[in-house]
């Protein structure tokens, strides 16, 4: 028993907070985030290559077939596609795993601030509360996995020896003032983007929260 | 200064139930706001007289029938991007609770044969 008690005082910090339950927690929540970005991400690459195919027929894939740059064996055709959705899952997956990751990380023993209310319910898993998302720290996981993911991305082309001819990288120049196809250029968008993805996640936040306190405002 | 946060809390948080309705209203703004922002750049950037204004953006118009990179097509855009973005947010908050149901199935029945 003594032991038992130890084991439980080890597992906690200063103020009393279950560490190894906080963190099973996140690392549970992050694969169930992989499965759903892997899944969402497989779907989508599946779909838009099929469309193109239907759409265009032999014509298709002037676009779309860039992704093979990132996705190996990746083309714009029926079997192409399933490629394509296995290196989606991959990606949106591992992109939305790393995500969550950071996103409790950051969030650490403020998670009761995702929870629209704190009070103990009959059974917090078979009557779950509502989420409620955290915008800053939201903002910080999935604004630098899109900058790193930015610069990555830019550093392969570099490194495979076609940075100057990836004019569709480029055009994100537009959107991105300073950014280039080169490692700098890679750098200083992707300190950009995650500017501007951090401000895209407070406004996701904010109008979700919102709703959700109206919605449930009674509960 | 930190709440102490108590086990059931933690748990709360892990099979917390994402709102359908308002991820759905959540991603179709942002992506309302982010396709007509992305056409207002580009026809806010001086381009050279009779040069074509985001050619590329324009391909939307393939998926997306009467959107162009025009002031108008801003507007068309915004309703698309809400669309589009709507559905992902219902198909994500779905199948992000789906997923917690399912997980949480499995384990219940591994704690069943446990028990057993």
């Amino acid at each position: 028993m003594g032991n038992y008690q130890n084991m439980q005082a080890a597992n906690r910090n200063a103020n009393g907070v279950n560490l190894k339950l906080l963190h099973a927690a996140i690392r549970f929540n992050a694969m169930m985030l992989g499965l759903t970005g892997g899944t969402v991400g497989a779907v989508v690459v599946y779909f838009a290559t099929q469309t193109s195919i239907a759409r265009w027929g032999e014509d298709s894939g002037n676009l779309l077939g860039l992704l093979a740059v990132f996705f190996p064996g990746y083309s714009v055709t029926s079997g192409g596609a399933w490629i394509g959705a296995f290196w989606g899952f991959i990606y949106a997956g591992l992109f939305s795993w790393l995500s969550y990751r950071l996103y409790g990380r950051v969030l650490g023993t403020r998670i009761s601030e995702v929870l629209l209310s704190t009070t103990p319910s009959e059974n917090p898993v078979l009557k779950p509360s509502i989420m409620r998302l955290h915008g800053i720290s939201l903002g910080v996981a999935i604004g630098t996995m899109a900058g790193v993911g930015l610069f990555c991305s830019t550093a392969w082309l570099v490194i495979r020896g076609t940075a100057s001819e990836s004019v569709h990288a480029a055009l994100l120049s537009n959107y991105i003032p300073g950014y280039s196809v080169s490692i700098t250029g890679g750098l200083i968008g992707a300190i950009q983007l995650f500017a501007f993805v951090f401000i895209g996640c407070l406004l996701l936040a904010a109008v979700y929260n919102k709703i959700v306190e109206i919605r449930h405002k009674s509960a | 200064m930190d709440r102490p946060v108590k086990d059931h809390v933690i748990l709360s948080a892990v099979f917390a139930k994402m709102d359908v309705f308002g991820l759905a209203v959540a991603a179709g703004v942002l992506c309302a706001v982010g396709l007509s922002l992305a056409t207002a750049v580009l026809l806010l950037q001086s381009v050279p007289e009779h040069y074509p204004v985001g050619p590329h953006l324009s391909a939307l118009a393939d998926y997306l029938p009467g959107y162009s990179v025009s002031w108008g097509g801003a507007v068309v855009g915004a309703g698309y991007g809400f669309l589009a973005g709507a559905i992902a947010g219902f198909a994500g908050a779905v199948y992000w609770n789906l997923v917690h149901y399912v997980a949480l199935g499995v384990m219940l029945i591994s704690s069943a044969e446990l028990a057993d």
